[in-house]
């Protein structure tokens, strides 16, 4: 009972970071129907800008991650702007072809200037541990997890009050339409990839602080922020929470009950479920429906 | 007259959500007969079309095809028990060229071929038919608007239909360009192919419609002969009101 | 109902005859270039003789994928669940079963296909990215599965196919029979691709591509005629996935259901032309090519240029080398800017 219980606890925590990782793909895609394979590496690159801004500065983490989100925006900005713009109304393949090249990129970049070592971000705190009775939770876990959670919700509430949230929005419901209505379409996707690419950098700060990190790890997080994006229904940022949640609680009970590396599979299974009987994901309606796509 | 009428629908009916788009459509198309289907902009007149061909489930009701109940039936089953169709929207293949497009429809009818050089040379006739000689090497891409819609019908006609639901075949196109479509479905009639024609324009159907349908909220108003129809002070009210009074009057 | 009048009528026979020459011309051209590689295969070292092999592997990968993405239209991005669904039946047939290769390698194929209906089923019903996901979750999914099913794979630490002593069912190939061997799935699949290019089955598929409703109205059973494209494409895939098992000997979960094959499937094809024959093979034997002097060359930066040149492939060349081609003659319109004005925002 108690392993359930710290499973559950564990895998909840899991979940609000892996919202945070996947709350900026999810909007990504529903504003621009763009995938980005190169999410990932947006991630792992946020770690290594942590990481550096610690070694360097001896910044801490949770203060570096607001470094690595404002590094990541612009890097995200200017890669909207002047180069999946170029391509942002060919077929599909198109992008996810141009997000794979970047992708290829940044993790060969960092390989390169990194290593392929795996690093953690060193705090004196995080890795202390509250107890509940028989139930610890790591302090860095817990701040990360609170962070993440605030975050996304931080974002939805930016994204459906303020103008520029609007307009982004708008953008994606109805370019042209957008358009006639003075929205620069190009600077609110630029800027929409920005927030995306931000958001990343920041869980990535995170996810070096509370465990290690190497290049290839990327890989897993674009992966998993599908997985998250699908669950929760795309452009549905709320539903990206909901999605990280479940998938990380699910990720936790099966690393408890299921033996080898079952576990891995398991996402995969609740992907391919989800999308074949629940397309538009788990929460209401999505910004677009799977089988009315064009 | 055979007894049994090509088209014959009970009760049809399809909810969207909380949108009740069609409901409760009873009718039947005798075989020859030209009919026509009016109503106001979402009066649930291509939900119809898309029911009686596939495209849509209906929620309730049933679709008889020459008396074979063929209701929730996918669009080729449909397609292959000698119904055809044209889209509001125009839909061609854009990669391929408007020969090839009516090809397409002639390898797959009812009675298709598998030979490619065939259906080409098929297609060509149909073409002609709907005139649009000459235009076969186009890509869709480069059509004017009146050539695209011609495509549609094109399409629909190689499928050698017994019954043709066509879809505002004529909405955007200018006088001079009705007058054409309306001969060709004269013809198509005289031929022994039974018409649905859903339309806008309201000389189209008075041209060539030996019935007509009108739709308004989903149900069916009224149905009967054209000129009694049209005068029906119901109908005027509901649909036609000042919009057709004012379309008269710019017509004159 | 013949209205034609006599001058089309001429014209078109005389198309009909230009046809003709057309179709059998690239079958020609496919012959020669069979025979210069049949006669290259002499003039080559070892380690070349691979090298061509890997080439050969990838345009029957790239040909197989180009059936359902590049024809249909369906960007399958787990297609490389049906080289490892492949690979792994041949190696566990050879190994626990003690079958032939040839006997493996056949069924291989068939499980392949197999696995596409089931898994296409379902899927095939999604569009756009929802499908490309779909499949890439069924791809890690399997890699998962098989890892995990130790007794029957070996899971992560692999399995060996007997090729020497006593347990042996078929001899090892060597470099030249591999050769052959991929040379004849290469031919395989092109023969097979050219087939479905000009045949119904490949207007049935364009149409789909192009606009599946309208496709349905015409009376083509569009779930058919997906679920046997993506059959048709695993069934190939299934057959390269098994040679490339027994030509490794030792095959693991890792390598076998790599997405970067995926990857390179669909860069191939989209970079030389989707939905033609010529570009799925110009792009793997360009990509292939590429990467190989890559690799020597700068073995480090090797991911990197790659990464490169596949964004700057997209962008200047979205339709792919061949499709550009045919459609600059067309209308004599060369500039690669005319490509990004097209797509750009």
């Amino acid at each position: 009972m108690s392993g359930f219980l710290q499973a559950t606890v564990y895998g909840l925590l899991q979940g609000g970071l892996l919202a945070l990782v996947a709350v900026g793909f999810s909007l990504v895609w529903g504003v621009m129907n763009v995938v980005n394979l190169a999410h990932g590496g947006f991630v792992i690159l946020g770690a290594y800008v942590g990481w550096e801004m610690h070694e360097w500065f001896g910044l801490d983490p949770f203060l570096g991650m607001f470094v690595s989100a404002a590094v990541l925006f612009v890097f995200g900005y200017v890669l909207q702007r002047f180069l999946i713009n170029l391509v942002i109304n060919g077929p599909i393949f198109i992008t996810l072809l141009l997000t794979f090249g970047l992708d290829l990129m940044i993790v060969q970049g960092m390989n390169l200037v990194f290593s392929a070592d795996y690093r953690s971000i060193k705090t004196s705190y995080a890795s202390n541990s509250l107890a509940f009775g028989s139930v610890r939770v790591p302090l860095g876990r817990l701040l990360a997890f609170a962070l993440a959670v605030a975050i996304t919700v931080l974002l939805v509430a930016v994204v459906n009050r303020t103008r520029t949230g609007l307009s982004i929005l708008a953008t994606g419901m109805d370019r042209g339409a957008a358009r006639l209505m003075g929205i620069r379409a190009r600077h609110v996707y630029a800027l929409t990839f920005g927030i995306a690419a931000g958001l990343a950098g920041m869980a990535g700060a995170m996810i070096g602080t509370v465990g290690t990190f190497n290049p290839s790890a990327a890989a897993s997080f674009t992966l998993m922020s599908f997985v998250v994006a699908v669950l929760g229904g795309l452009g549905n940022m709320y539903g990206a929470l909901v999605g990280g949640l479940v998938i990380g609680l699910v990720q936790a009970w099966g690393g408890q009950y299921l033996p080898g590396t079952w576990v891995n599979a398991l996402a995969f299974l609740v992907l391919i479920v989800v999308l074949i009987f629940r397309p538009t994901g788990l929460v209401g309606r999505a910004f677009y429906a799977a089988r009315q796509e064009v | 007259m055979s007894a049994v009428p090509v088209l014959e629908t009970r009760g049809l009916g399809r909810r969207f959500g909380g949108l009740q788009a069609v409901s409760d459509v009873s009718f039947s198309v005798p075989a020859g007969q030209v009919l026509g289907v009016i109503g106001p902009n979402g009066a649930g007149k291509s939900t119809f079309i898309n029911l009686v061909t596939g495209h849509t489930k209906p929620s309730e009701g049933r679709v008889l095809i020459d008396g074979k109940d063929l209701t929730g039936a996918r669009p080729w089953v449909i397609a292959q028990a000698g119904v055809a169709r044209t889209f509001q929207i125009v839909k061609p293949f854009r990669g391929m060229s408007v020969r090839e497009n009516v090809a397409v429809g002639i390898l797959y009818g009812s009675n298709g071929t598998n030979v490619m050089s065939k259906a080409l040379k098929a297609a060509e006739e149909v073409l002609e038919e709907v005139g649009m000689a000459g235009l076969g090497d186009r890509p869709p891409g480069e059509l004017s608007v009146a050539d695209a819609r011609r495509l549609e019908f094109a399409k629909a006609l190689a499928l050698r239909p017994r019954l043709l639901l066509l879809d505002e075949v004529m909405a955007g196109l200018r006088h001079t360009e009705i007058e054409p479509s309306l001969e060709l479905i004269r013809k198509l009639k005289a031929r022994g192919i039974t018409i649905i024609v859903v339309e806008h324009v309201m000389k189209a159907i008075l041209a060539v419609s030996d019935q007509v349908l009108v739709l308004h909220q989903g149900k069916v108003l009224t149905s009967g002969d054209p000129r009694d129809v049209l005068s029906d002070p119901r109908v005027i009210e509901a649909y036609l009101g000042h919009r057709y009074v004012k379309r008269r009057e710019g017509e004159s | 109902m013949s209205t034609l009048t006599k001058m089309p009528q001429q014209g078109l026979i005389s198309t009909l005859r230009g046809d003709r020459a057309k179709r059998l011309g690239p079958w020609a051209l496919g012959l020669v270039a069979l025979l210069a590689a049949l006669g290259l295969q002499g003039q080559l070292y070892s380690g070349q003789e691979r090298t061509v092999a890997t080439i050969f592997m990838f345009v029957a990968l790239a040909q197989a994928w180009n059936l359902i993405g590049g024809f249909a239209g369906y960007a399958s991005f787990g297609q490389v669940v049906f080289f490892g669904v492949g690979g792994y039946f041949t190696a566990v047939a050879m190994s626990h079963w003690h079958f032939s290769f040839w006997m493996s390698l056949l069924l291989s194929g068939f499980v392949a296909a197999l696995f596409a209906v089931i898994i296409g089923i379902p899927l095939l019903r999604l569009k756009g990215h929802y499908f490309a996901i779909a499949t890439l979750g069924v791809a890690e999914g399997m890699r998962e599965v098989v890892t995990n099913l130790t007794d029957l794979t070996g899971g992560g630490a692999g399995i060996t196919v007997p090729t020497v002593g006593n347990n042996a069912t078929t001899a090892y190939l060597g470099n030249d029979g591999f050769y052959l061997l991929f040379l004849g799935l290469a031919v395989l699949s092109v023969i097979v691709g050219g087939l479905v290019a000009r045949n119904k089955f490949g207007y049935a598929l364009r149409a789909i591509n192009q606009d599946e409703d309208a496709a349905a109205a015409l009376g083509i059973n569009t779930t058919r005629m997906k679920v046997l494209t993506f059959a048709l494409s695993g069934f190939i895939t299934g057959l390269v996935g098994a040679s490339y098992a027994f030509q490794q000997v030792t095959i693991f979960p890792e390598r076998l259901f790599d997405v970067d094959i995926t990857v390179l499937m669909i860069i191939m094809v989209v970079i030389g032309g989707s939905g033609t024959v010529l570009g799925p093979l110009l792009g793997a034997v360009a990509l292939q090519f590429l990467s190989e002097f890559l690799r020597q060359n700068f073995t480090n930066l090797h991911t990197f240029i790659l990464g490169a040149i596949i964004i700057v492939a997209v962008v200047l060349l979205p339709q792919g080398a061949v499709n550009y081609m045919r459609e600059a003659r067309r209308t004599k319109e060369f500039s690669l800017l005319a490509n990004v004005r097209k797509y750009r925002l």
